[in-house]
C-alpha cells in the first residue's frame, strides 16, 4: 500500500474553495452570486433525514476518494475529504455514519496515523468494555440478529453429529462471543439419551478486547454446567500473542478425548502468511471435527490494489451497517458500540501496515479462499438435513431478510447466510 | 482518567499544523486575577457542576473537596457537584475579553491543572459511582482537548478526540455525555478542516428546516421568540395600511401564519402586507412563499412575498423596494445554523438605511466573538443547558430528541467550533446585538406587557413549565432553563421611521 500520497497543505490562511457548479456528486444550489467571500455555504438537495435508501452519497464520495488517492490527485483528495467531512456523522444515517467513519479511517492514513490511531482506538474500547457492556451487548445483538447465532447453531449441530457417543468430549474453542455458543449445547449433551458425556472446554481468545470479561464469563459456564449436570471442565488460553503458539501440551489434549475445534471468527486474525500453517497444527491435535464460520468478505487477496480493497471494505460494511440499522432500534446504544468496533477494523484494513503484529489481523477471506486451504488437510462434511432444519427455524425467529444460501458452486462448501440475497456469514464443517 | 500516554515526537507528522511540540505549558499556575474575574464573568449561570470543575482549577485545591459528600442533582442528568459545599455567589461581572494571548496562557494553565485535578480525582475516595464518573471523566477530557486546538496542539487533540469519540455516546440517559459526543464530534470536524485548510460550511437546509420544525414543536423556545416578537411587530404595525415584513432568514417562514392571522382579524380592518423573505436557497424560499401565500388568501388578506437568496448584510438597500407610507418591520431570529447575514457592519449600515419602524430580534444567549477557547466555553455552558432541559421531559430514546439534537443542536454547535470564528472568517461578529444597536442610532421598544403575557401563555403549553425561566429586564424578554438564560427578544426602532 501506499505510505504517503500527498504532502500536507499549507494552512496559513483560511480561505475558501469554491466546489465546482457542476459538480457530479451531488446537486449543489450555489447560494448567493457573491464573489468570494469566506463564508460561502452551499446547499445540498438531498435530504439526509432519509433513511439510507435514498442517494446512497456517500458510496459515490467514498470511491472517488480511494481513486483519487491512487490516483495521488491531491486537489480533488483535498475536495472530496472536505465534503465528507461536512456531510458524516456517526450518528445520523448509513451514509453519514459510512461517511463518519471511512472518512477517519482515510485521515488517519493521509497523516500517517494509522498505527497510532488503531491502537487508541483499540485501547480506549477494551478500557471500556466491563462484563455488564459486553455480555449485553452480544446478547441484544443476538437477539436481534442472526448474524452470530446462525454460526452457533451450524456447528453445534455438527459437532454433535460428529461427537455422538463419545464420553470424554474436548472442544477447543477459538472465538470471541462470549461462550454465548455453548449452553445450547450444553442442554443437548444434557437431554441426550444415553449417558451424558464429559465436556472440557478450553476457550482461546485472540481479540484482547474480550480479555477482561472472561473470567466471569468461566464462572457462569462452570455453573451452568452443574445445573445441567453435565460433568465439565473449564479452560481459558489468554496470553497467546498468535494461534501458531498453540500446542498439544497447552491445550491439554489428551490421547482419549475426542476433540472438536469450533473456529468463529479466529481464522481471519492470524496473519495471512501463517493461515496455512495454523490449518496444519489444527490437523496435528486428531480432531474429529473442524467447524469454521467466517464473515463472507475479501479483504486479503487485493492487499496492494488499495481501491479495490477500499471498494470491498466499503461494500461489506455497507452491508453490516444497513443490517444493524434495520435491526436495532434508532438509538441504540449497542448498535453504535458495533459500529464503532466495526470502524476499528476499518481503520486497521485501510490505514495500518501490516507490521502491527500481535494478533488482530483483520483479513477477512471469503468461504471459497477459505475452503481452498481447509481442504489441503481436510475433507468438508455436508450439514445434515437436521441442522439445516434447524438453522432455518432459527432464521424465522428473526425479522425478513435473512435467508439460508447453499454452497455456491462445486469447489465451495459450506453454507451462507444471507442478509437481502447477499451472502454475509459463511459456516462450514471439516473433518480429517 | 487514565494519565495519558506519551506521545513520542516522531508522531508530529508534517501533517499536522503546529506539530513537532505536543506540550502544554507547565508552568506552576498562578491565581491570576484576570484569570479569576474572566470566570467570575459567566459564573453565576454555569451548570453547577462545570463551574465547581473551574473553581476548583483556579483555586488549585484539589484535595480538599474530594473528601466532602457529594450532591446528586436529582432533577437533571448532569454530573453532580464535586464539592460537597457551594462556594459562596460571586458577583456577576462582565469583563470584556482581555488580550488573547493572556487568555491562551491562562487557560494552558487551566489544561495543565484539569490533567492534575483528575490524576487526583482517581485517587480521592468518594466520588461518584457509574455513569457519573464516567460523564466527568468525559466532560475534562473534553476540555483538555479545546485547550489542545486553543494552543493549535492538533495532533494531541486528535489523539484524545479518537478517544472521546469511541467514549461518549449520544443515546444515553446522561445528557451531559450526549453534549460530549456532540462536541467531540464537531471537534473531530474542526480538527479535519484544519487539516484542510478549508473551513467553509456544506449544508442540507431541507434536514435543517424539518429539525428545526421538530424543534418548535417540542420545546417553548421558538414559539416564544415568534409570539412575543409578532406582538411587538402588530404593536408597531397600529393604524398602519401598509406593512412591509422583512424576515432575514425565513426558512419555512414558521412564524408569519399567527401575524397574519391577527393582522387580518384586527379591527381597524387587515392592512397590505408586503413581505420579503431572505434565505440560503431560492427554490426553498419559493416554496414558503406559496404557503404563505395561499395562507393570506384563505384569510383574505392582501399579500405580496418577494424572495431574495442572498445574505441581508450583501445586499442593496433598493432591492427592498421599500414604498412610501409603508411600515417596516425587519425581524432577525438568530441562530448559529450558519452565517445567514454576512459582515455584521454590513447588516448594521443596511439596518441605518432601511430606518425601520421595528425592528425585532431574537438572540441566543451566546457570544459569537471572541477565541475558540471562549466560544467554547459560552457554547458548552449554552449547549449543556438546552440538553438539560430536552432531558427533562424526553425519554432517551425518543426519536424526536435525537432529530433535535442531532440535526440542529449538533448542527449549530459544529458550526460554531469547526466553523465559525472570527480568525477564520475574518469577520468580527458583535457579541450581543442589542449591545450594538444602541449605539448605532437605534432606540429600544421595551417589551410590553402583552408580549410578556404572550410568552407566559407559550411556557404554559409545554411541560415541565417550572424548568423554564421567564425574565422580563432591560426592555427584553429573556426565557432559559433552570438559572439559565438562553434566547432573548427585543424591540427597536429607527428614530427615522415614521
Amino acid at each position: 500500500m501506499d505510505i504517503s500520497f500527498f504532502s500536507p497543505p499549507e494552512i496559513t490562511t483560511f480561505f475558501h474553495k469554491n466546489p465546482q457548479k457542476n459538480d457530479p456528486y451531488l446537486d449543489m444550489q450555489s447560494t448567493n452570486n457573491q464573489p468570494q467571500s469566506s463564508h460561502t455555504s452551499t446547499s445540498i438537495s438531498s435530504d439526509s433525514g432519509e433513511p439510507c435508501g435514498d442517494g446512497k452519497w456517500a458510496s459515490r464520495l467514498l470511491r472517488e476518494c480511494a481513486t483519487a488517492i491512487s490516483d495521488k490527485d491531491s486537489t480533488k483528495i483535498h475536495h472530496l475529504l472536505w465534503m465528507l467531512n461536512e456531510l458524516a456523522s456517526p450518528y445520523g444515517d448509513c451514509d453519514q455514519k459510512l461517511a463518519s467513519y471511512f472518512l477517519q479511517a482515510l485521515f488517519c492514513k493521509a497523516t500517517e496515523s494509522g498505527q497510532r490511531c488503531y491502537k487508541t482506538l483499540a485501547s480506549v474500547a477494551e478500557k471500556s468494555h466491563s462484563f455488564d457492556a459486553a455480555r449485553k451487548l452480544i446478547l441484544k445483538f443476538q437477539e436481534v440478529s442472526p448474524w452470530t447465532t446462525f454460526g452457533h447453531v451450524a456447528s453445534n449441530g455438527a459437532i454433535l453429529e460428529a461427537l455422538d457417543g463419545e464420553n470424554k468430549l474436548h472442544i477447543v474453542d477459538i472465538s470471541n462471543t462470549l461462550c454465548t455458543q455453548w449452553p445450547t449445547l450444553l442442554e443437548a449433551l444434557a437431554t441426550r439419551n444415553d449417558e451424558t458425556p464429559h465436556l472440557k472446554l478450553t476457550v482461546v481468545i485472540t481479540a484482547s478486547i474480550v480479555k477482561p470479561v472472561m473470567k466471569e464469563i468461566a464462572q457462569r459456564m462452570e455453573k451452568f454446567a452443574r445445573l445441567m449436570g453435565v460433568p465439565f471442565e473449564f479452560n481459558l488460553i489468554s496470553g497467546l500473542s498468535h494461534l501458531g503458539g498453540l500446542t498439544k501440551e497447552n491445550l491439554n489434549i489428551q490421547d482419549d478425548e475426542a476433540i472438536a475445534i469450533n473456529c468463529i471468527g479466529a481464522l481471519r486474525r492470524v496473519q495471512v502468511e501463517e493461515r496455512t500453517a495454523v490449518i496444519q497444527m489444527f490437523q496435528s491435535f486428531q480432531p474429529r471435527i473442524v467447524t469454521v464460520v467466517e464473515e463472507e468478505a475479501d479483504f486479503t487477496s487485493s492487499k496492494n490494489d488499495f481501491v479495490k480493497c477500499f471498494e470491498e471494505c466499503l461494500r461489506f460494511t455497507t452491508l453490516y451497517f444497513e443490517m444493524l440499522e434495520e435491526s436495532f432500534p434508532p438509538t441504540s446504544n449497542e448498535r453504535l458500540m458495533l459500529e464503532r468496533e466495526c470502524s476499528r477494523s476499518i481503520v486497521r484494513v485501510l490505514a495500518c501496515d501490516d507490521e502491527i503484529g500481535e494478533g488482530d489481523s483483520e483479513c477477512r477471506e471469503r468461504g471459497s479462499q477459505w475452503t481452498e486451504r481447509l481442504r489441503e488437510a481436510f475433507s468438508p462434511v455436508s450439514y445434515s438435513d437436521d441442522v439445516v432444519d434447524d438453522v432455518k427455524a432459527l432464521l424465522k425467529r428473526y425479522r425478513t431478510g435473512w435467508s439460508l444460501q447453499p454452497q455456491q458452486a462445486d469447489h465451495e462448501s459450506g453454507i451462507y447466510l444471507a442478509w437481502k440475497e447477499e451472502p454475509v456469514v459463511w459456516a462450514s464443517a471439516w473433518k480429517p | 482518567m487514565q494519565p495519558h500516554e506519551q506521545w513520542d515526537s516522531s508522531y508530529a507528522s508534517p501533517g499536522f499544523p503546529g506539530g513537532g511540540s505536543n506540550s502544554i505549558p507547565c508552568t506552576k499556575p498562578m491565581i491570576d486575577n484576570r484569570g479569576i474575574n474572566h470566570l467570575e464573568r459567566n459564573h453565576r449561570d454555569f451548570p453547577q457542576w462545570v463551574q465547581q470543575v473551574t473553581e476548583q482549577l483556579v483555586e488549585n485545591q484539589p484535595e480538599t473537596g474530594l473528601s466532602e459528600s457529594l450532591q446528586t442533582s436529582a432533577e437533571n442528568n448532569i454530573v453532580p457537584a464535586l464539592l460537597g459545599e457551594l462556594r459562596p455567589a460571586k458577583s456577576a461581572r462582565r469583563n470584556p475579553i482581555e488580550g488573547s494571548g493572556q487568555q491562551h496562557q491562562w487557560f494552558a494553565e487551566l489544561g495543565d491543572q484539569i490533567t492534575n485535578f483528575s490524576n487526583d480525582a482517581k485517587g480521592g475516595g468518594s466520588m461518584a459511582k457509574g455513569s457519573d464518573d464516567q460523564s466527568l471523566n468525559l466532560m475534562t477530557l473534553l476540555l483538555e482537548c479545546a485547550v489542545a486546538i486553543s494552543v493549535d496542539n492538533i495532533a494531541e487533540a486528535h489523539r484524545m478526540l479518537l478517544e472521546l469519540t469511541q467514549m461518549a455516546t449520544p443515546y444515553g440517559p446522561s445528557c451531559a455525555e450526549r453534549v460530549v459526543a456532540y462536541f467531540a464530534k464537531a471537534m473531530a470536524s474542526r480538527v479535519v478542516n484544519s487539516w484542510l485548510g478549508m473551513c467553509s460550511p456544506l449544508i442540507s437546509y431541507k434536514s435543517i428546516h424539518g429539525a428545526f420544525q421538530v424543534f418548535n414543536n417540542i420545546a417553548p423556545f421558538v414559539k416564544f421568540a415568534h409570539f412575543t416578537s409578532n406582538q411587538s411587530i402588530l404593536e408597531a404595525f397600529h393604524r398602519r395600511d401598509g406593512v412591509h415584513i422583512i424576515d432575514l432568514d425565513i426558512m419555512q417562514g414558521l412564524q408569519w401564519p399567527a401575524l397574519f392571522h391577527i393582522l387580518a382579524t384586527r379591527m381597524e380592518g387587515p392592512p397590505h402586507v408586503r413581505m420579503t423573505g431572505m434565505g440560503t436557497s431560492m427554490e426553498l424560499l419559493i416554496e414558503t412563499g406559496k404557503q404563505l401565500s395561499n395562507f393570506a388568501k384563505r384569510l383574505g388578506m392582501s399579500f405580496e412575498f418577494h424572495p431574495i437568496a442572498r445574505k441581508f448584510g450583501d445586499v442593496d438597500v433598493s432591492m427592498f423596494q421599500i414604498r412610501r407610507g409603508e411600515a417596516v418591520a425587519v425581524h432577525w431570529l438568530q441562530h448559529s445554523l450558519y452565517d445567514a447575514t454576512g459582515p455584521d457592519w454590513k447588516t448594521m449600515r443596511l439596518l441605518q438605511q432601511l430606518s425601520p419602524r421595528v425592528i425585532t430580534l431574537v438572540e441566543q444567549e451566546i457570544a459569537h466573538a471572541g477565541s475558540f477557547l471562549d466560544r467554547f466555553v459560552g457554547s458548552l455552558h449554552y449547549y449543556s443547558t438546552l440538553f438539560d432541559s430536552l432531558g427533562a421531559y424526553l425519554q432517551s430514546d425518543d426519536p424526536s430528541r435525537h432529530r433535535i439534537e442531532h440535526g440542529l443542536l449538533y448542527r449549530e454547535i459544529n458550526n460554531i467550533l469547526a466553523i465559525g470564528g472570527p480568525a477564520r472568517s475574518g469577520e468580527d461578529k458583535f457579541r450581543h446585538w442589542r449591545s450594538e444597536l444602541p449605539k448605532n442610532g437605534f432606540m429600544q421598544m421595551p417589551m410590553s406587557t402583552n408580549s410578556m403575557a404572550q410568552a407566559q401563555l407559550i411556557l404554559n403549553m409545554f411541560p415541565p413549565s417550572h424548568g423554564y425561566s421567564l425574565v422580563q429586564g432591560d426592555g427584553t424578554l429573556r426565557i432559559g432553563w433552570k438559572d439559565a438564560s438562553l434566547y432573548s427578544v427585543s424591540a427597536w426602532t429607527s428614530p427615522a421611521s415614521r
